[in-house]
């Protein structure tokens, strides 16, 4: 800008206006110089794109900075998944940087007392209890970890140190959904996209609330509706929910009901012989559990056996079973076996955290596989994730305990030995033996070193598991006193966390760091850093680096490769290693890019292909696999396994599971026994206790709860009691009572029918308020494969406070 | 004989007329205080600061003496409701001092420029019929405004307008300390010329309706159109493509120059 325009804006004292207006840069451009230090000067504002940071649904905004700040947010119109909507959390996202108590300095424990020290001290103590014990080091992390930092982090654990001791958040939100594809196609990841949302005829919500906790994409079906479509929305669920008040049909069912539910159909599908035979038998083979010892693979069963396995889940045992009733059993019966409407199923939470989470996933893939309501746009059991990388980082990349990057196992030997090829290790660097999943991590580190508890450092990056992690007493607050163990948490905020972390260091957050996230679609997303992190925050992705280097220059054998150089070397065009360890040279080039590149060559295995770097610069995401045609353009795929969609399916096949169990092209349609949850109410503990989510929050708070208008709507956590138990108990609206289960208690606030409506016997309580944690109560039972804990059923009892405090 | 019928009609007419008033009338006298009642002189009880709609309770000897009846809100509320017509034609002219405090209470309501305002009262009924039986075509009751919707009927309102806090939990504190400092709102468009129309300074995304602000019986003081009879406003005032989120382009495409080849200086004429 000239100084006549400069004197201009002056004298009008319109500033924010016309700059915006006069500003050379448009909405939509990409950051012409990728990847540099600092974002080019630019007198007034500037937009720029990014993933928003919240949930899995993917949203693009635009993010408006001035002055180095972030200061507005706009719904991106050039995104496909919401088309320039946005939701509360995601209007608010800028805010999320400017909470006051930022961290911005590394915090060493001294006594009970946190002490300032330099990033230099830190990075060497941890370096230090790694260098002295590898093998008792444990990373947790993230469904929020960017691709690039998952990479580093698995490239570091596994390649580097042979320590398998590495899992994610995502352990308790989506593993299940993972055993759930693989036990059924071979391979993880949903088929279809958000496009089936455009074209159902009939959603089916199971034990999810899309209204509150994917806004964008529940809207996306019921703003059809206002323009004069029908959907029908049926809601099988055990509250009432705001879901619900969109719902055409409420199908109530006790928990544990969804299981017989989808045996119930199966049966019907069965039994009146309308189930989509053609494709059955082209694309599917039948699987039950083991009697001895149940694996995730299972074994074939005929269809006959199938049959006479199912025959029992009539619709009146399935209403004894689910709370269900039969003509309502009956009626989905009719609708999956019509071929002429469109069916897509919803879930997230209610079936992943389950204790049956890989049967009841198995279950609704194997109803949409049985009636063929799967594979054309609008016919799609639809798995959504909670957290903006859950797919990206924690299922491609593959940061949990037993997995490798690109849908490789650590049990495999050929596996392993790609890994070693593409990241240039000694054969024989990565362990053969998995590591620790999420609860037996914290259950070794929280267990005294004498007794065998043999995880004595953990870092935790991007997650709050001293909010998260269920039967908390046990699994984290444990850890208190114990003198030989060292919690070292990354965190942006104060949290439940960082109170027993031996030593804080301060996060760089979202756009103050380049970042790729992956969504619920297979959609890979890629954002450039826009704005300075506070203090000396630094990027998640650099304290991993800087730790691998203070090895390497330790003597740390696993930190070399085979040419005897850093595993993290990047070089310039001289061929000159670049000093990214030094956080002040860590934007001299993109690691992002690099470590993309690298990651980009483990893809192609399980055909989760994906493009350069530089094809999601230009992109608001693309959902792999992306190919490359023959003009050298990449085109991504929407409909996987389906011949009009997925290049890799046989030409003449119509639909083909390239990556079936059984080798044979075709998807498994499991069957399970129905069993009972693991905790239920009884006389002493008389009321079922579900946990969840709110609308305004997300997660544990520790970005919502920063942001005015979202702490504003929801200041608390509650407790949602049906009225007539609320009346039988004597307790009244907003009074405080405590909920207590055989594990831990938690004092909260009644809200009374409130925002959802549980039935009789039931409470409901949101787990985002750090002040009020709930998980005190939780169950840490897990699914047999999965190692999922199941957040949303455990006995409880409600306590009324003998002394009532009046409220003010 | 005609006079008799005339008198015996008027007599029937005159009965019927008083009949008729008798029999609307409910026959019960009309207590003393209903109106005007004296509970509307009442100041804003400081019994209870943190909310003046609270009135003391009154011990039964006090409530002989006492006028009963509906509060001043109640009825100002109830009065008003017949709207009166809006006069497209009335002369708009907000001071500054209005201007200021109209859009100082709008900004209030945003986190920054663009952001989906909150809902500034208790939402129970999250039902979107419940949000448009007032925001679709807006209401103005005393003290109370119902905006009008800015965009088109969108279903779940909830998912973007942030509610105030539910009933139970609104007296928790739920201040949050935060030093991000939100977008302005525009203050004008720019004018080629004095007297030129301004260009729209803000996004159309979600604003489609320009009456929801700049018009109608319900606009923002202050930001109320001068010509509300005029009907296409981008007519005359330009949006903004970079705002509008229009394809990206750094430079506007034009045709390339014409070549013309111009005669050089001083060569002289044809031979």
């Amino acid at each position: 800008m000239d100084t006549k325009r400069r004197t201009f804006l002056k004298s009008t004292a319109m500033a924010a206006a016309a700059s915006m207006v006069a500003s050379s840069t448009s909405l939509p451009v990409l950051q012409a110089d990728q990847g540099v230090a600092d974002l080019p000067v630019i007198d007034g504002l500037s937009w720029n794109k990014a993933p928003c940071r919240f949930c899995g649904t993917g949203c693009h905004v635009q993010v408006g900075v001035e002055n180095g700040r972030v200061v507005a947010i706009a719904g991106d119109k050039a995104a496909d998944v919401n088309k320039g909507l946005l939701c509360v959390k995601g209007y608010h996202v800028g805010g999320i940087l400017y909470g006051k108590d930022r961290l911005t300095k590394p915090l060493l424990r001294k006594g009970d007392k946190l002490v300032e020290i330099e990033w230099d001290e830190a990075i060497e103590i941890i370096a230090k209890r790694i260098f002295d014990s590898p093998k008792t080091f444990a990373f947790y992390g993230s469904g929020q970890w960017t691709i690039p930092e998952g990479f580093a982090a698995q490239k570091f654990m596994k390649g580097g140190l042979g320590n398998n001791h590495i899992d994610p958040n995502a352990r308790l939100c989506m593993s299940s959904a993972v055993t759930g594809f693989l036990a059924t196609y071979g391979v993880d990841e949903p088929a279809g996209c958000y496009q089936d949302l455009d074209e159902c005829d009939v959603l089916i919500t199971w034990g999810n609330n899309p209204a509150e906790m994917h806004p964008v994409l529940f809207s996306r079906v019921t703003d059809r509706r206002s323009r004069g479509e029908t959907v029908r929305i049926i809601d099988i669920g055990t509250r009432r929910t705001r879901t619900t008040d969109a719902a055409t049909d409420y199908l109530e069912m006790n928990p544990h009901g969804d299981v017989a539910v989808s045996l119930g159909i199966m049966h019907l599908l069965i039994a009146n012989d309308n189930y989509d035979k053609s494709f059955v038998e082209k694309h599917c083979n039948f699987r039950g559990a083991e009697a001895d010892t149940p694996t995730l693979q299972g074994e074939a069963i005929s269809e006959e056996e199938f049959r006479k396995r199912i025959a029992k889940y009539t619709p009146e045992h399935v209403e004894e079973l689910s709370g269900v009733p039969a003509e309502k059993i009956r009626m989905l019966g009719e609708l999956f076996g019509n071929h002429d409407i469109r069916i897509t199923s919803l879930w997230c939470m209610g079936m992943n955290q389950h204790t049956m989470g890989t049967a009841i996933n198995s279950l609704v893939h194997g109803v949409h596989l049985l009636s063929g309501h799967f594979g054309r746009p609008g016919d799609a059991p639809t798995s959504l994730t909670g957290q903006p990388s859950a797919c990206g980082t924690v299922r491609e990349v593959g940061t949990l305990a037993h997995a490798l990057p690109g849908g490789r196992v650590v049990t495999k030997p050929e596996h392993r030995q790609h890994c070693e090829e593409f990241w240039n290790l000694r054969a024989g660097s990565i362990n053969e033996v998995p590591g620790y999943h999420t609860v037996q991590m914290f259950e070794h580190f929280t267990k005294p070193t004498a007794q065998g508890g043999d995880i004595t450092t953990m870092l935790v990056q991007v997650t709050n598991p001293g909010q998260t992690l269920p039967n908390l007493h046990a699994l984290f607050n444990s850890k208190k006193g114990l003198e030989d163990k060292f919690l070292i948490v990354s965190e942006v905020y104060p949290t439940a966390t960082t109170q027993l972390a031996d030593l804080i260091l301060p996060a760089a957050l979202w756009v103050e760091k380049n970042g790729m996230f992956g969504n619920s679609e297979r959609r890979t997303q890629q954002w450039f850093k826009m704005v300075d992190p506070p203090g000396e925050a630094r990027d998640d992705c650099w304290m991993t680096i800087a730790i691998a280097h203070k090895l390497f220059e330790m003597g740390h054998e696993g930190m070399k490769d085979k040419n005897g150089e850093f595993i993290f070397a990047i070089k310039d065009s001289d061929g000159k290693e670049m000093p990214i360890w030094q956080f002040e040279h860590y934007y001299d080039t993109n690691v992002d890019k690099h470590l993309f590149e690298e990651y980009r060559l483990f893809s192609t295995m399980k055909h989760k292909n994906l493009a350069p770097y530089d094809e999601y610069v230009k992109a608001r995401g693309l959902r792999w696999p992306v190919v490359e045609q023959d003009d050298g353009s990449w085109r991504e795929t929407r409909y996987r396994f389906s011949e009009f969609d997925d290049p890799f399916v046989t030409k003449g096949q119509e639909f083909e599971f390239y990556h079936s169990s059984s080798n044979d092209g075709r998807a498994q349609i499991w069957f399970h026994e129905y069993a009972p949850p693991p905790e239920m109410p009884d006389k002493d503990y008389p009321m079922w206790l579900c946990t969840g989510r709110v609308l305004e929050h997300w997660h544990t708070g520790t970005l919502t709860r920063r942001l005015s208008p979202l702490n504003r709507a929801m200041p608390t956590a509650y407790v949602e009691m049906n009225s007539e138990d609320a009346k039988a108990a004597n307790i009244r609206q907003g009074e405080k009572v405590v909920i207590e289960s055989r594990r831990g208690t938690c004092e909260l606030p009644v809200w009374i029918d409130g925002r959802g409506r549980p039935p009789r016997g039931t409470v409901f309580v949101p787990f985002f308020d750090e002040t009020k944690l709930i998980n005190n109560c939780t169950l840490e039972t897990h699914d047999p494969f999965s190692k999922q804990p199941d957040y949303k059923k455990c006995a409880v009892r409600v306590v009324k406070k003998a002394q009532l405090k009046v409220p003010s | 004989m005609n006079r008799v019928a005339t008198v015996l009609l008027c007599c029937v007419m005159t009965m019927a007329v008083v009949g008729f008033f008798v029999g609307i009338g409910d026959g019960v006298p009309k207590p003393d205080g209903i109106s005007p009642s004296n509970l509307n002189s009442l100041p804003p009880s400081d019994i209870f600061p943190s909310n003046p709609r609270l009135l003391p309770a009154l011990s039964y000897s006090e409530m002989a003496s006492s006028a009963m009846g509906p509060t001043k809100a109640w009825q100002a509320t109830r009065q008003s409701l017949p709207q009166t017509e809006y006069d497209l034609y009335t002369k708009i002219e907000p001071s500054e001092a209005q201007k200021v405090a109209s859009s100082r209470l709008r900004a209030s309501r945003r986190a920054y420029n663009g952001a989906p305002p909150i809902i500034p009262h208790p939402v129970e009924n999250t039902n979107d019929a419940a949000c448009y039986a007032c925001h679709s075509g807006g209401v103005k009751l005393e003290g109370l405004k119902a905006s009008v919707m800015s965009h088109a009927y969108l279903a779940n309102c909830v998912q973007c307008h942030a509610p105030m806090a539910p009933a139970p939990f609104q007296s928790i504190d739920a201040t949050v300390e935060t030093t991000f400092v939100g977008l302005p709102a525009p203050k004008e468009g720019q004018r080629a010329f004095p007297g030129a129309p301004p260009t729209i300074p803000h996004s159309r995304w979600m604003r489609e309706n320009c009456n929801a602000c700049h018009g109608g019986p319900h606009g923002w003081a202050g930001m109320e159109s001068t010509h509300p009879w005029r009907t296409n406003c981008v007519q005359c005032h330009a949006p903004s493509a970079t705002l509008d989120q229009m394809p990206e382009s750094e430079v506007v495409p034009m045709l390339p120059p014409l070549d013309v080849v111009t005669a050089k200086v001083g060569a002289g004429t044809p031979q």
